[in-house]
């Protein structure tokens, strides 16, 4: 196998690699990001709340999803969550969820408390004054988090969050557990059918390593524009 | 204009104000002075309800900050507050700065904002550093446009929390000027300070604070020349050394 590397097997597949592969990669990765950012938001308001209760349930879900491995929870969404949607909907058989889908909503779900602990960090790093000082000028509170703590703790707290996007870009490569054909997916399929697992999980981790570093190196590049003047 | 009634404040055990009273008449200058950690910096906070108390009433032209249903953020917004640190928003331009609230709060127009706060940075002399961030500005001009700021929203009355203890020698004086116009305008106002010159050239009260009691409310030169408390004679006696 480790005898002529052949470069001819990677370039026919390109086309299935990304148009198909890293087309279902990426697409999971923007729709989970955004969905995780706009529960983790949420959940971080709830855990910041003054109501216990709230505070007391967010904390909860987000100790809990921490707790558990991310293939654990991909496995468990994607099994129970046909019969749960059955017992609710009191249809006669399981109901089919699109595996898309199911991988949207598992990683949103699962990304959403990291999302969270990021979002919490970032406001609670905010110095007190600010939001005193957005109180005595008669802002509300939903006015002080809008215009004055928000969009200071979203600056400080980017360099973490595109990290953590990147994060999120390479775990999506454990839906392959549902024999999804994300990028790796498509690998493996080819790797497989062609005896040439040597050249395709080497491009693989090529195209993983670029994409990442490319996407760190802009991550700072936009952290520098919009970082604020001290 | 503003009347504080038996205020109390407590952390636990620890008692931070006990039975503070004191009034403020329209036009009316009084500082507030007194060691650190004698509770004046919670006491003006108390004033626009941002620190809450235990037990008295507070009331400020005509409306109470302590009773329940008050809507304080509509108060607050009559009642201008700077503060030690500034507290500049630092991703807001200063001209921004001074429109947030106007436009927010007061739901004025964008133009009628962007008037009103170029006419103040005028006025505190500033409007050059319209356009650039807090970070850019010297905190002496930081303070500046925090009580241009206070002024956008037509306040009342003012409360000063120690507005020149975090500056550079050199940049108080250009702050206490602003302060002793406004003064001499006739703005009502409650200052925390230790400038004792400031106090003798516009104070019309000083209060003396000490472990969380008013210990001594008077006119500006009884309080100087003869205060009655050992305490007050003590601390003036630090403090008017060099």
């Amino acid at each position: 196998m480790l005898n002529g590397f052949d470069l001819q097997v990677v370039i026919n597949a390109l086309p299935y690699l990304f148009m198909t592969g890293m087309a279902f990669t990426l697409t999971l990765t923007a729709f989970a990001t955004l969905a995780g950012i706009a529960f983790g938001t949420l959940l971080a308001m709830m855990r910041l709340s003054r109501h216990r209760a709230l505070a007391y349930m967010a904390a909860g879900y987000v100790n809990l999803l921490r707790s558990l491995p991310l293939v654990l929870v991909i496995f468990w969404f994607y099994f129970l969550v046909p019969y749960l949607a059955q017992w609710a909907m009191g249809a006669s058989r399981p109901v089919r969820v699109d595996p898309f889908w199911s991988s949207v909503i598992t990683f949103t779900l699962f990304e959403a408390c990291y999302f969270c602990e990021i979002i919490r960090a970032g406001i609670q790093s905010l110095p007190k004054g600010q939001l005193l000082a957005s109180q005595a000028l008669g802002m509300h509170g939903g006015q002080s988090m809008l215009y004055v703590v928000l969009p200071q703790a979203l600056r400080n707290m980017l360099p973490l969050m595109l990290t953590q996007t990147i994060i999120l870009f390479q775990d999506t490569s454990l839906v392959y557990v549902l024999s999804i054909t994300d990028f790796l997916g498509a690998t493996a399929k080819v790797a497989q059918r062609d005896g040439r697992l040597l050249e395709m999980y080497i491009f693989a981790a090529l195209v993983y390593f670029v994409i990442s570093l490319l996407a760190s190196h802009a991550a700072r590049r936009l952290q520098r524009r919009v970082a604020i003047i001290r | 204009m503003i009347t504080l009634r038996d205020v109390c404040k407590a952390y636990g055990q620890f008692q931070v104000l006990s039975h503070c009273s004191t009034h403020v008449a329209k036009g009316e200058v009084v500082v507030v002075c007194g060691p650190s950690g004698s509770g004046k910096s919670t006491l003006i906070k108390t004033v626009n309800g941002l620190e809450p108390v235990n037990a008295g009433e507070i009331i400020i032209d005509g409306v109470s900050v302590t009773a329940r249903g008050t809507n304080l953020s509509t108060l607050r917004a009559r009642v201008g507050m700077v503060f030690q640190h500034f507290e500049l928003f630092p991703h807001l331009s200063i001209i921004q700065n001074l429109m947030l609230a106007q436009v927010k709060v007061l739901k004025r127009t964008r133009p009628q904002a962007h008037k009103k706060g170029m006419a103040l940075l005028d006025r505190v002399g500033l409007v050059a550093q319209a356009h650039k961030f807090p970070g850019q500005l010297s905190g002496g001009q930081q303070q500046r446009v925090a009580i241009a700021r206070a002024l956008a929203m037509d306040p009342v009355a003012l409360l000063f929390d120690e507005p020149t203890s975090a500056l550079d020698p050199e940049m108080i004086n250009e702050v206490l000027d602003v302060m002793i116009e406004l003064a001499r305008e006739g703005m009502t106002m409650m200052v925390v300070t230790h400038e004792m010159g400031f106090a003798r050239k516009v104070a019309n009260r000083v209060i003396f604070m000490d472990r969380g009691e008013i210990v001594e409310d008077a006119e500006k030169n009884a309080f100087f020349d003869q205060p009655r408390s050992e305490r007050a004679q003590q601390f003036l006696s630090k403090i008017l050394v060099h």
